[in-house]
């Protein structure tokens, strides 16, 4: 994960070590087993999602089909390219910060949120078109578009769950994004935080892989 | 704060006014700062332990009131002395706090937050504020629970079934369910924090295999964290959505399945029931051989009968829906793989016993603890063999007999242990002795009282006296008399402990570093820990448990 950055350490970029660390490298090894600790049981959570996707697959795979024929999927397609893009920008902006470029990572990090937030738009018309069409399910007042066949309901449904569950990741992934891009373009964040970039490039990638998981098994299969 | 800095300058000076005689040794955890403000914004692992340890000894006593309210109701068949209602809410209670917020917490958070860090030689977890935002995230939702239970009431039990759950009750489920589930994070966060420091802060020289079985259970216990958590999150997500919005995953009408929610919840669940038994294990590996004074007996068994365990509860939680419509082949597969648990679990018992062998063996309190949670241990895992039978399972399925098991296991095991090692470790965290004579006579009262309490109900449950039912026939009133009897002696072992800790606070005899003669890089520093745990960088022993009594085959041992 960070090999890279050990074998061309460019000038005024490090780690600054916590007191109750013994050496940076110590330091170091704990924030990348730290977050894919935490992104393993991410990865927990979601399976337990797509699990019970599949499940209903299983028992009711017409009704899902007519659900799934329902979904956007030329605004999901477009979705999963722009996720991509926005990773392709977030490994830039690690390269970047590896070789203390500080300025291209800061606008590295910039397009990765914008991008980030174009597919957060992207989603929320999908869901402005959902309800247009009454395919809102859970909302009570409003008549539902498959109402003759019932099992639908629970597809569409938990595909406002899934999909919501990783548009909040999304969303606190860009606050904690513009957080980090704030403070990394103080001078002398390179020299001190130069391991938060790969860290937080980790989640990064792991939310647009949920994604990648999440486009097939909610859009395509079955279709 | 001015003793600090006198310490850090190498000299002894102090103002003559204040007479503080501490002040001449080094300013210990406990007293290196004294704001409310250096407790609540703390992040060194000790204090935030003792945070935990008060806020779960809170939890504790609001359950076992409910679990008196519960036995209260049960002293008369018919029952007369509350309404179903209210002993339904007063059960739900019980199973709430004390699975939830008492005994998921209750090891690891405390004696493992405390521990773990001294005996692998480290300054702190490594993250320290993750770790105090574990502590406030766990507040939160257990407070949020808390209200909801205790003000409002919820009546499904701590399983939270569908459909009782989402589209009969009409108590406030889905404040207990939010509470639950933000709890859920904590754990993780905790995992987490254990499991890379386990892996990153070692002290140098201490490999893997010099870890004490204490760091080991907490290792395996962090995995159950970090990996079956988040499946009940996402259970608990889905049924907060079902009942908030009735989305129809778990609901039959729309085509959902009901059973679906529990193979879930148990998945989580069951791995669950190990989260509150193997630190437990990993207590009962520390006290044993130092109150033998013996070398633990089959170390590397032990260490890997607790990764076993681990590994085995994932693979069983269909043992809980024998009945449900499960296949057939489902049920014998789960069947198989319950009666696998007994192995790890008989090999640590083993070598317990093993280790205790021809010890010289001293029964202090954290001893007789220990003695108590072998034996009652056994009792709750052999009846658990009766239950992982098929054919037995139909009989006993739902019945007292459930109810026995697993408060042997849960109190007899996990309850025991956590007082044996609070015992054992209670020198180190207050710098305090406790009245030995008077843990002594809890400790009996606690075994004894457990018995009464417990025992009876095996009998009850193979009669067919069904759990959670307010009322029975009145053939059983004799039994549910004794066992309500047996629940005020237990009251009264808990009470116990409560009075003469708190009292050797202020009043006890103060602790040597090393009172039991116990080995364990935890017992090099002085008790209580100054605040970066170690005033010297300790040198980690050849050997882990290296007790003067040995036995002779040491094959692997020197690594």
């Amino acid at each position: 994960m960070s090999r890279g950055a050990e074998a061309q350490p460019a000038a005024g970029v490090g780690v600054a070590r916590v007191a109750h660390f013994a050496t940076v490298e110590q330091q170091r090894h704990a924030a990348v087993l730290g977050i894919w600790a935490w992104l393993v049981t991410e990865l927990l959570l979601f399976a337990a999602l797509f699990l019970v996707a599949l499940i209903l697959r299983v028992q009711h795979p017409e009704a899902v089909r007519a659900a799934a024929l329902h979904l956007k999927f030329w605004v999901g397609a477009v979705n999963t390219v722009v996720l991509i893009c926005s990773s392709l920008t977030m490994s830039m902006a690690i390269a970047f910060s590896r070789m203390g470029w500080q300025r291209a990572m800061v606008r590295a990090m910039l397009a990765t949120a914008a991008l980030g937030s174009l597919f957060l738009v992207l989603k929320g018309y999908e869901y402005y078109a959902d309800y247009e069409e009454h395919m809102m399910p859970f909302l009570t007042v409003r008549p539902y578009a498959l109402a003759e066949t019932p099992a639908t309901r629970l597809f569409v449904n938990l595909y406002y769950v899934a999909t919501s569950l990783h548009g909040l990741h999304l969303f606190t992934g860009i606050s904690i994004l513009l957080g980090m891009t704030w403070m990394a373009a103080k001078p002398g964040f390179l020299s001190r935080h130069q391991n938060w970039i790969e860290v937080y490039g980790l989640y990064w990638h792991f939310i647009d892989l949920i994604w990648i998981l999440a486009f097939p098994i909610l859009y395509v299969v079955n279709r | 704060m001015s003793g600090t800095s006198a310490i850090d300058s190498g000299i002894a000076e102090r103002e003559p006014h204040i007479p503080e005689p501490t002040l001449d040794r080094p300013a210990d955890y406990l007293h290196a700062q004294s704001t409310l403000r250096s407790w609540f914004l703390t992040t060194d692992h000790k204090r935030i332990a003792i945070l935990y340890l008060a806020s779960i000894t809170a939890f504790f006593i609001i359950g076992a009131v409910a679990a008196g309210v519960v036995r209260l109701a049960l002293v008369v068949p018919n029952g007369a002395i509350m309404t179903n209602d209210t002993y339904n809410k007063a059960f739900t209670i019980h199973g709430v706090v004390m699975v939830w917020f008492f005994l998921i917490p209750s090891i690891p958070a405390t004696f493992g937050n405390f521990l773990i860090p001294l005996m692998i030689g480290a300054k702190d977890l490594a993250f320290p504020k993750l770790n105090l935002t574990s502590w406030y995230i766990f507040m939160a939702g257990a407070l949020f629970t808390m209200v909801s239970v205790v003000l409002g009431g919820v009546d499904t039990g701590w399983t939270f079934y569908v459909p009782l759950s989402t589209a009969f009750s009409n108590t406030w489920v889905l404040p207990a369910l939010i509470g639950v589930t933000i709890v859920g994070f904590s754990s993780i966060l905790t995992g987490l924090n254990f499991v890379v420091t386990i892996h990153t802060m070692r002290t140098p020289g201490m490999t893997w295999f010099r870890l004490p079985i204490f760091v080991w259970a907490h290792y395996a216990t962090s995995l159950i964290f970090l990996l079956a958590t988040p499946v009940i999150t996402t259970a608990l997500i889905l049924l907060i959505m079902e009942r908030a919005f009735h989305i129809g995953v778990f609901d039959p009408a729309h085509g959902g399945d009901p059973v679906l929610f529990q193979h879930l919840f148990w998945f989580y669940s069951h791995p669950a029931v190990y989260i509150m038994v193997l630190p437990g294990m990993g207590v009962i590996s520390e006290i044993v051989p130092a109150f033998a004074q013996k070398k633990l007996f089959g170390y590397r068994f032990v260490a890997y009968a607790s990764i076993g365990l681990a590994s085995v509860t994932f693979f069983v939680w269909g043992h809980h829906m024998f009945v449900n419509g499960q296949s057939d082949l489902a049920s014998l597969a789960f069947s198989v793989l319950s009666f696998a648990v007994a192995v790890p679990s008989a090999v640590k018992v083993y070598n317990w016993t093993a280790t205790i062998h021809k010890g010289r063996i001293r029964l202090d309190t954290p001893m007789l603890y220990a003695m108590g949670y072998i034996g009652l241990f056994v009792l709750g895992g052999l009846t658990g063999l009766y239950l992982a039978t098929l054919a037995i399972n139909q009989h006993i399925h739902a019945t007292y007999f459930v109810v026995a098991h697993f408060h042997y296991i849960m109190v007899g095991g996990t309850v025991l242990a956590f007082l044996g090692g609070l015992h054992f470790w209670w020198p180190k965290f207050t710098g305090r002795m406790y009245n030995e004579a008077w843990g002594r006579i809890s400790a009996l009262f606690i075994f004894i009282g457990f018995n009464v309490t417990f025992f009876p109900q095996f009998i009850l449950g193979y009669l067919g006296m069904p759990r959670r039912y307010a009322t029975y026939p009145p053939e059983f009133q004799l039994l549910n008399v004794l066992s309500s009897a047996g629940a005020t002696i237990l009251a009264a072992g808990y009470v116990f402990p409560m009075i003469y800790l708190v009292y050797s606070l202020w009043f006890g005899k103060r602790a040597p570093a090393n009172p039991w003669d116990a080995k364990g890089l935890e017992w090099e520093t002085t008790s209580p820990p100054p605040p970066h745990n170690f005033l010297s960088l300790p040198s980690v022993p050849p050997v882990p448990y290296d007790y003067p009594i040995q036995e002779r085959e040491t094959r692997s041992q020197h690594r």
